[in-house]
């Protein structure tokens, strides 16, 4: 049996349960993927139609219309208008649910109008009951001129039907849906069909009403559409004449075809909605929810991370004793093992709070939070969908910075996006938890509050606080056009599919682990090498190191620390750190601290285990006991005291803070804002920020 | 051999890291701008 | 009649007429606030910005600054 595959696009409003018919279409067989030049993900998977046909589906995002307001939706466009996109579709699956089936036709009048084999998918058919719903079927058939089939997604009713339609395809009406264009202006739109008549007349059309699609054609059907173009307020007049038409409609149909019995449907969205939208308690409960999500964070992920922690040290000594011995298993056991650690211990602490964030958003609380913040973030220069993704920068910058794709605002946007790095990320904790327990006293305040912990909290306080001081600066200086056309949904309360939460943290980890993961991971081996191998004075340690008079008494295990300690400093990383000492001086640091500031460059948190090297402390699994008192003893030379006292600890503390040292962020930054100037402004401004901060602290604690 | 591994180790790495950082994306007609109304 | 979305109050409905600017925004047209539609306001946020409203079937939330815009008759 020869198998065929066919080209499938699922179109949708957001809410429609479009993402759970794509799971329960593909399941375990969909892949995350980059449109090629543009940061946004492409979702697609394989499912078997039948015997003969199997489908490769793309769930492009989810949109109102067709023209597109957001980048997330200019794919939807794109998809559907160049022939040679790889997921140009076959035949095309518009979702649809019961309840706003008014303005979901909309979208699916301009899909039919583009005369690709299209079929109807009417979702959350169980609940018409419950809604008073009622659909006659067959008639909305003949009015839509297309095959209708009724679904859901999340009970699995129906999607056989659908399945079996969607082998029949190649017999769909292709028909538009109504000869709009008619009743717009006959006698424009017919010349226009005559002129263009390589493509189906509404396609022409969007060719034309859109400003930036015209690169998968060729120079002189380019030309042709310019001189139509040229006419800008017609054609705006056009295309809002084209919605109210469609409008008309979809109206006349649905007077014939959908009926609601108001007295039998429950009504649970306005009970909620009065409560957390209240001007009051709705601030109130999102507080709450916000604080309890962050305690579980911290309860829930320290177990799994002590695991993970425990894991790769003993890989790495594993390794070390089972590989032949020489650089390459070095590499291994000290590098690359460790590297990989690095990266995978923060995933307990990502996915829970992504958990919380899709399960929030899956309900349809998050349009709330938007509706409730909106104003407040405009204030500093954002939208109140940045909410979202400044909280999102508390487990990472990188899927946080992604999820700010959906505000339709450039200058919020970009604002956004450059201020989530000051966010307390979960790599700076490590470094703020050695920290503090070595420079803050274990007492309590007021009797019940735990003074590490309050600097804790502090510092993430401080976190949001830069970033929204920053914003507000960036607000008033950047002088870019602010076009706010801010029109949320507010979706009905739902029971959250635990199916689709499950595969949205499965996503955003992803991006996590391949955005950092690949940089962390080769940044870790350049940074072994460096600091395991030097010139001269390196390579004769061992001869060098016992032959020291202070070393000729002393045990062969203190001997071989002292060798490290000894080639560390002569590494190429330790000149490095060296180098840059009469930089960092001011902030109270030394080269010793300089080599670990650089070799968190690669991840925060392998400033701890840096320095366990340095201090040539015995690092298995970075024993914090054992690290901690041996910084506790370091002696700054100069003054006599503590290395790591209360000002140098507090200077490092805030350099932390505001320093932008993820090279993972700056990546995604460039990505996202298609341009080096913008990372490299954060780069400058954080440092700075972070330098001054870290060096008026240190002067004036000391 | 050891060495010619972590040598092939390290230019993986720096070559990724050159690419990531250096290398111009393609850029295909996309809006820099918001697309809106 | 002066009247706009941003001046109705809570739980009150209109009925759409016309918009103040001279193309409004099609997004707006697109997600169903059309002239003849009737809109109720819903819950308003602190600072009557932005307005929960539902029109023609769809619930939305708009800022003020376009509810401003959006001329109506109270019913």
């Amino acid at each position: 049996m020869k198998n065929n595959v066919v080209n499938v696009a699922l179109v949708g409003n957001p809410n429609t349960g479009k993402t759970s018919l794509f799971n329960q279409l593909t399941g375990l067989k969909q892949k995350v993927g980059n449109y090629p030049g543009i940061t946004v993900d492409k979702k697609h998977g394989k499912c078997k139609i039948s015997d003969t046909l199997t489908a490769e589906i793309v769930d492009l995002p989810g949109t109102y219309s067709i023209n597109p307001q957001t980048l997330d939706e200019t794919i939807v466009l794109e998809t559907l208008l160049n022939k040679d996109n790889d997921s140009y579709p076959d035949l095309i699956i518009v979702v649809a649910e019961v309840e706003n089936l008014k303005r979901n036709l909309l979208l699916f009048t301009q899909i039919k109008d583009l005369q690709i084999p299209t079929i109807l998918a009417i979702n959350m058919a169980d609940q018409m009951n419950r809604k008073g719903i009622d659909i006659d079927v067959e008639l909305l058939k003949q009015e839509l001129k297309t095959e209708i089939i009724l679904i859901s997604s999340r009970k699995n009713i129906g999607i056989d039907n659908l399945k079996k339609e969607l082998a029949n395809y190649k017999n769909w009406n292709t028909e538009p849906s109504a000869k709009i264009s008619e009743k717009i202006d006959a006698a424009y739109f017919s010349d226009l069909e005559a002129k263009f008549s390589e493509n189906s007349l509404y396609k022409t059309w969007l060719l034309i009403t859109q400003q930036h699609y015209c690169h998968f054609l060729t120079k002189e059907q380019n030309t042709k559409i310019d001189i139509v173009k040229k006419d800008a307020e017609k054609i705006k007049k056009y295309q809002h004449k084209e919605t109210i038409f469609r409008y008309q409609l979809i109206n006349d149909i649905l007077k014939k075809t959908y009926k609601v019995d108001k007295a039998t449907a429950t009504d649970l969205r306005s009970k909620l909605d009065r409560i957390l939208t209240h001007k009051i308690f709705g601030y109130v409960i999102f507080a709450t929810i916000l604080l309890l999500i962050f305690q579980s964070i911290f309860e829930w992920a320290s177990f799994p991370m002590d695991l993970i922690d425990v894991v790769f040290a003993n890989l790495s000594e594993l390794a070390k004793d089972n590989l032949p011995p020489g650089i390459f298993t070095n590499l291994i056991a000290e590098g690359i093992i460790p590297g990989i650690g690095g990266v995978l211990i923060f995933i307990p602490q990502i996915a829970i709070l992504f958990l919380f964030i899709a399960i929030l958003e899956e309900t349809g609380y998050m349009s709330r939070v938007v509706f409730l913040m909106d104003k407040i973030m405009r204030k500093f220069g954002m939208s109140g969908k940045s909410i979202i993704p400044l909280i999102s920068g508390t487990a990472c910058a990188i899927p946080a910075i992604m999820a700010s794709r959906n505000i339709s605002s450039w200058k919020e946007r970009l604002i956004t996006i450059l201020v989530i790095p000051f966010t307390t990320c979960s790599a700076r904790l490590p470094v703020y938890a050695i920290l503090i327990s070595l420079i803050i006293p274990s007492e309590r305040v007021l009797g019940i509050f735990n003074l590490q912990g309050l600097t804790l909290m502090a510092l993430y306080l401080l976190g949001f606080a830069a970033a929204i001081s920053s914003a507000i600066l960036l607000h008033h200086i950047l002088k870019i056009e602010n076009k706010s056309l801010f029109v949320i949904e507010m979706p009905n309360y739902k029971v959250p599919s635990l199916k689709n939460v499950f595969y949205e943290v499965v996503e955003k980890t992803k991006a996590f682990i391949l955005g950092a993961g690949k940089i962390i991971l080769a940044l870790s081996i350049v940074l072994w090498f460096l600091a395991s191998n030097g010139p001269l004075k390196y390579k004769n340690a061992e001869q060098f190191v016992p032959s020291l008079e202070e070393n000729t008494t002393v045990s062969n295990e203190v001997l071989q620390k002292k060798i490290a300690s000894y080639k560390l400093e002569h590494s190429y990383i330790g000149y490095m750190g060296k180098t840059i000492e009469p930089i960092i001086e001011p902030m109270g640091y030394d080269w010793k601290i300089g080599i670990a500031l650089i070799s968190s460059f690669a991840a925060r948190e392998v400033f701890v285990g840096a320095l366990a090297t340095i201090y040539s402390v015995e690092s298995e699994g970075e024993d914090v006991g054992t690290i901690k008192q041996r910084m506790a003893a370091e002696v700054n030379p100069k003054t006599g005291e503590k290395r790591f006292n209360f000002a140098s600890g507090m200077s490092l503390l805030l350099f932390y803070a505001f320093a932008m040292q993820c090279i993972g962020t700056l990546a995604i930054v460039k990505r996202e804002t298609k341009s080096w100037k913008w990372p490299i402004l954060q780069l400058t401004g954080m440092s700075t920020l972070a330098y001054i901060v870290a060096t008026i602290t240190y002067t004036i604690l000391k | 051999m050891q060495e010619f591994l972590v040598y092939i180790a390290l230019g993986v790495a720096i070559g990724f890291l050159v690419k990531k950082y250096f290398f111009k994306s393609k850029k295909k007609g996309n809006c820099d701008s918001d697309c809106g109304c | 009649m002066g009247d706009t979305i941003a001046t109705l109050q809570i739980g009150e409905s209109g009925i759409i007429e016309d918009f103040s600017l001279d193309l409004i925004p099609l997004c707006l047209l697109e997600m169903g606030c059309l002239p003849g539609k009737e809109v109720r306001l819903i819950q308003i946020a602190p600072l009557r910005d932005p307005l929960y409203i539902k029109v023609n079937g769809s619930h939305l939330a708009i800022r003020k600054e376009m509810a401003d815009q959006i001329n109506i008759t109270k019913l």
